[in-house]
């Protein structure tokens, strides 16, 4: 991931004194220079370890918490440099930070916030230019990583909890509901004609998701055209057609069993 | 290391591919259901191992640090690999990464805390539970990470491989430039092939709407997968270039490809029929590759 690329985190040598200076005389000008020197260090431990994290600040205070347990312990007469020393106490310092706060089992607040942010920026953008914009064009746009944005991707396919549901406002304005624009079934439905396996199942999924699998396959319209008329984001066609893609699947091969 | 591992990736040693492979760990993070610490450990070491070698590991031969071609056009870089192995087992993840270049000498491992490539390792070394150095015949370094497990995995679900299935020796022969993924048929597959594929497509200049294509159609390979493989890994390699993905899966049973692209497949050929540009079935070996490629035409 180029932008994180490893920088130096630090070239001065090691000042033992200065460890001296705090550990046993409690000089806290000592434990200050000491801390401006290795910050960059617990900086760059932070930004590598906590690139999902957000706000990166919170993840800085923890680092910088580690950085001084560590300088408190360090012994310098062991001989080891103090990095050697510190990367390990930094890291489990944010190790236990995510544990406790309860980051592990829930989807972290930054990620879902960041994923409603890249579906917005989208639909913005594919306004603007008229058609669907790259993750390239987002992640300009949103000022993040490329990465942050294919992750955001991801979790919109994901995050069932999202509130992606909502009846949305049309380009013109106009709020609409799903039943109100694909409600009704189609007579002249063509997906049929694709295969007859499908043929066979497809009764068992709902009208919309019909409607927008013929949109998709039959009249060939992009995920955001289908999504500029049935008045839903793109994201949530995408959604949709992975989960009727999904539901005839199993539905075929539980009828070829 | 007697089983093959879940998830092995070529890709040609350059930064931007080092994304494709933390896209391949978290996705297999999550067939796993590994927890988020747990998944943020795995990511950032192997990160770093990944970053060794991209930045370090073939420096000799160029200067080293190639800026990222992001249209991911040739260059001689492509023929130089950034290998990662990912073996699942129940109490802990094992990771290697291994270059064909010079590698890091004895003298640097683990000592040299205050330059970058040093503190890479102390990263490395504070996220694992257990790291070793070894030399790989004919040059090249590889890194054996292992990751212990918060909890107890459950036992992948991996789907029985097709009757007569070879041992999955006949794997790809090379392609030049491209990125090349093994997976393990099943969950995994279905976990990682998406994630891969939609970073690929990204680098691409994809638009969204077709990157969406791209997960479906992720989808539909590894769930077909099982029952076309030839060996016991889902081979697949990818060709990058913009507005174009090249994908190449196999090698599968002779007549498999083809049975993949007509309808009578599992109701999956609208998907891969009506979502790809060009679809093609060559031989390859004593089977076959299913060919597809993809345009945004936007």
């Amino acid at each position: 991931m180029p932008s994180t690329a490893v920088k130096p985190v630090s070239t001065q040598k090691d000042s033992p004194d200065l460890f001296v200076r705090w550990q046993r005389h409690g000089d806290e000008a000592a434990r200050e220079t000491l801390l401006r020197q290795y910050t960059p260090l617990a900086r760059g431990l932070a930004r590598r370890y906590g690139r999902s994290s957000e706000p990166f600040e919170d993840l800085m205070q923890v680092a910088t918490l580690g950085l001084l347990k560590a300088l408190d312990r360090y012994d310098a007469a062991r001989g080891h440099a103090f990095a050697s020393f510190a990367v390990p106490t930094i890291l489990g310092e944010m190790r236990r930070y995510f544990r406790d706060s309860g980051w592990a089992v829930h989807v972290p607040r930054g990620a879902q916030e960041r994923a409603l942010k890249v579906r917005d920026a989208q639909e913005r953008l594919a306004n603007q230019q008229g058609r669907a914009p790259t993750v390239h064009q987002l992640a300009e746009y949103l000022e993040v990583d490329i990465e942050d944005v294919v992750d955001a991707l991801q979790a919109i396919q994901a995050y069932e909890t999202l509130s992606l549901d909502a009846p949305r406002p049309r380009a013109d304005g106009e709020v609409v509901a799903y039943g109100d624009t694909v409600g009704e079934d189609d007579e002249r439905y063509e997906l049929v004609e694709l295969d007859a396996t499908i043929a066979a199942v497809l009764g068992h999924i709902a009208p919309r998701e019909r409607a927008i699998l013929r949109m998709r396959f039959v009249e060939d319209l992009t995920q955001t055209q289908i999504a500029e008329r049935v008045g839903i984001s793109q994201m949530q066609v995408s959604r949709l057609l992975r989960r009727s893609l999904e539901q005839l699947r199993a539905m075929t091969s539980a009828a070829d069993a | 290391m007697a089983d093959k591992p879940n998830v092995i990736l070529t890709l040609p040693s350059r930064p931007e591919n080092v994304l494709v492979v933390r896209q391949a760990l978290t996705g297999l993070a999550e067939g796993l259901a590994l927890d988020a610490v747990d998944t943020n450990d795995l990511n950032t070491a192997v990160t770093e191992a990944c970053n060794n070698v991209v930045l370090h590991a073939y420096a000799g031969r160029d200067g080293g640090g190639a800026p990222a071609q992001a249209d991911g056009g040739g260059g001689e870089r492509d023929g130089e690999p950034l290998e990662v192995e990912v073996t699942a087992l129940e109490r802990e993840i094992s990771v290697v990464v291994r270059d064909r270049g010079v590698g890091m000498r004895p003298s640097e491992r683990l000592e040299e805390d205050e330059e970058q490539r040093g503190m890479g390792l102390a990263v490395i070394a504070a996220l694992t539970s257990q790291v070793e150095f070894a030399d790989v015949p004919g040059g090249g370094t590889e890194v054996r990470m292992r990751f212990a497990r918060a909890r107890p995995g459950r036992p992948l679900e991996a789907d029985a491989p097709a009757a007569g299935s070879a041992n999955g020796a006949a794997i790809l022969a090379p392609l030049r430039g491209s990125v090349q993924l093994q997976l393990a048929p099943g969950s995994l597959a279905r976990a990682v092939l998406p994630r891969v594929l939609c970073a690929l497509a990204a680098r691409a200049y994809f638009t969204v709407d077709r990157i969406s294509d791209v997960q479906l159609i992720a989808a539909a390979i590894a769930e077909n997968a099982p029952g076309s493989l030839d060996g016991t890994h889902l081979a697949v390699a990818v060709n990058v270039a913009p507005r174009n993905l090249d994908l190449r899966i196999g090698p599968l049973h002779a007549g498999r490809g083809q049975s993949v692209l007509s309808a009578a497949a599992d109701g999956l050929a609208p998907v891969i029929e009506r979502l790809t540009d060009v679809r093609r079935v060559a031989p390859l070996g004593a089977g076959e590759s299913l060919e597809l490629a993809l345009v945004d035409r936007r």
